[in-house]
């Protein structure tokens, strides 16, 4: 009796330990990122793209542009960041980009990533941010209030769009370093969409 | 007499009542539309508290009364700009103040809208009573603690107890009593197999265990190191929604994810300088690091700006290559694909393995999108080369030593 139950015993710890695997579900976090075979294979010396460096000041391998440069492909913004040159813009500016289906499309992409959290996924203003300060952002089909703009939301025009992405507006931060030139401007062409929309 | 006069008090305390009730059913309907009206028009540039907090215009509170009349408010809301232009002297003194900021003009809104708004303004926001109902379960979590700690101790006690009790009555009835460890050992001598079981029981765990640990090498699975600032991913991501690709801009077009700098943190943190959990503490890190006084919602000229040193998780080896914006941009894979549910994570951890067999793996299984208009030819004879199967990475190179060692 007492041999049956140590044979079944002895099987089942057997089997139960064979089941185990190092990678299951049940997570074990650590804050050791754990050993490495021969890691001089794996870590060159050279300095990896955010890694800490002493060669400079601040420690820091990230660099900003050295002063008076501008990188390949950026297009200057010849407009300040003043409520004067935000309506001069939206005189003036003309989105250079061909408005074809292709483009309106990728400004969409371009739209869900960077705008929609607070404008909205179809640009009414509800976006899925939570805080206060951010639940009363204004739809893009709004035609009642005149802005700061001299227009309506429904009547911003692409230039007054494009100088609210580079400086930011209000409580809206400039997003110049995240979306570059022609990303903006296809931003806005998905946006004069959104503005023609349920009316 | 009597009657009549109990009578009349009760009338007297009825209609009381009916008109405290109606009352106050008026007056929060009143807060309830002034919210919500405040929260769609006023809330993006007005803070609801002392005036101090400056938003884009100063925030409200009921000092607002005292300093401007009831008229002058209804003028100022409706069309700040005609005020400012008719000479008001307050009201051009606010235009400088605030650099000259027109507030927007609200003329559709009916005196009974600005009186709900006005009403909001007054009373003020709810106060928060987050920070108490945390307290309140933590006190409860702690509360079923001990008594499961009581219960277990009774029951540890009881046994304890039995256990005297029987030792006891075996002495009484003068029963041998036999060492455990004693018998043990004879039982173990008349089972000899019991021992041979054991021993292969023994090499075999200690062989499964050499080979977990060993599995383990250059795998930093599970790896969540302690970060700089408590940032939550399943606040921003998760809660709030913010797409991965808004902090994270260049996983579409570079080598690299990366990780943001602190201007795009100051997009949102310009204005929100208080955090659901960790109040102010954490977001002040940020602030540190750039020098921006959130009382002023100024940056200090020539500041000693310092990098936030977040701590790295996701380490390959120097010796393979890989690329985000292959895998993002050209294959259009999900973040959470290789990164898991990080929405869900208030602590970043490794979620994949990382290694060789879990790239190779991905790369063997993935079909290629063969839509793609520019590399029709190329498609068509990869199609036919392959008489119709599917067409997975692995079929067109990706498997190849060279792609991700050199």
């Amino acid at each position: 009796m007492l041999n049956k139950l140590t044979y079944i015993l002895v099987l089942v710890i057997i089997v139960t330990m064979g089941c185990g695997d190092s990678s299951s579900d049940g997570r074990e976090l650590t804050r050791h990122p754990g050993y490495e075979y021969m890691p001089n294979m794996y870590r060159s010396p050279s300095y990896e793209t955010y890694s800490a460096n002493p060669l400079f000041n601040d420690n820091s391998t990230a660099r900003l542009p050295v002063k008076g440069t501008i990188p390949r492909g950026y297009v200057p913004f010849e407009y300040e960041n003043t409520l004067d040159d935000y309506i001069k813009s939206g005189e003036e500016l003309i989105n250079p980009l061909e408005n074809n289906l292709k483009n309106i499309e990728e400004g969409e992409a371009l739209y869900v990533m960077f705008c929609a959290h607070c404008h909205g996924k179809n640009g009414d203003g509800n976006g899925s941010i939570q805080h206060p300060l951010y639940g009363a952002v204004p739809s893009y089909t709004d035609d009642l209030l005149v802005r700061r703009s001299g227009t309506t939301m429904k009547g911003l025009s692409d230039g007054h769009m494009y100088h609210a992405i580079t400086y930011g507006f209000n409580a809206m931060g400039p997003h110049a370093s995240q979306i570059n030139s022609d990303e903006r401007w296809k931003i806005i062409m998905y946006v004069n969409e959104l503005q023609k929309e349920n009316n | 007499m009597n009657s009549l006069l109990s009578s009349f008090v009760k009338n007297v305390i009825v209609v009381f009542l009916f008109t405290t009730c109606l009352s106050t059913f008026l007056y929060s309907q009143d807060i309830a539309l002034g919210e919500s009206l405040y929260k769609a028009n006023c809330a993006s540039c007005h803070y609801l508290g002392p005036e101090e907090k400056k938003l884009i215009g100063p925030g409200l509170n009921d000092e607002i009364f005292e300093e401007h009349t009831i008229e002058w408010l209804y003028k100022w809301i409706r069309n700040s700009a005609e005020l400012i232009e008719s000479g008001d002297k307050v009201a051009n003194e606010l235009y400088e103040e605030y650099n000259k900021a027109v507030m927007t003009a609200f003329p559709h809104f009916s005196n009974q809208d600005i009186d709900n708004i006005l009403e909001y303004i007054r009373v003020g926001p709810p106060e928060v009573t987050a920070s108490n109902e945390q307290v309140t379960t933590s006190i409860e979590g702690s509360e079923s603690n001990t008594s499961l700690y009581i219960i277990l101790s009774i029951l540890l006690f009881n046994i304890i107890l039995l256990v005297h009790v029987k030792n006891t009555l075996k002495n009484a009835a003068s029963v041998e009593r036999t060492n455990f460890f004693a018998s043990v050992f004879y039982w173990l001598k008349a089972n000899p197999s019991v021992i041979v079981f054991a021993s292969i029981l023994i090499v075999f765990s200690g062989m499964k265990g050499c080979w977990n640990t060993l599995s383990t090498i250059g795998v930093a699975q599970n790896y969540q190191p302690e970060q700089p600032i408590a940032f939550s991913h399943k606040i921003h991501s998760g809660d709030n929604g913010i797409d991965c690709n808004y902090c994270h801009h260049t996983a579409r077009s570079s080598k690299h994810a990366g990780i943001p700098s602190v201007n795009v943190c100051m997009n949102c943190h310009t204005y929100i300088n208080e955090g659901a959990i960790t109040g102010k503490e954490e977001i002040n890190k940020i602030y540190e690091a750039v020098g921006f006084d959130p009382n002023t919602r100024t940056y200090i000229p020539n500041y000693d700006q310092k990098p936030v040193e977040w701590v790295r998780i996701h380490n390959l080896p120097d010796l393979a290559y890989f690329n985000h914006s292959q895998h993002v941009n050209v294959a259009g894979l999900e973040c959470q694909t290789c990164h898991g549910p990080v929405e869900e994570m208030e602590e970043v951890y490794q979620y994949s393995k990382l290694t060789m067999g879990w790239c190779v793996n991905c790369h063997r299984e993935t079909e290629i999108d063969t839509d793609n208009p520019y590399y029709h030819d190329l498609h068509k004879e990869w199609i036919d080369k392959y008489h119709g199967e599917e067409v997975t990475v692995d079929m067109i190179g990706g498997r190849e030593c060279a792609k991700c060692h050199y």
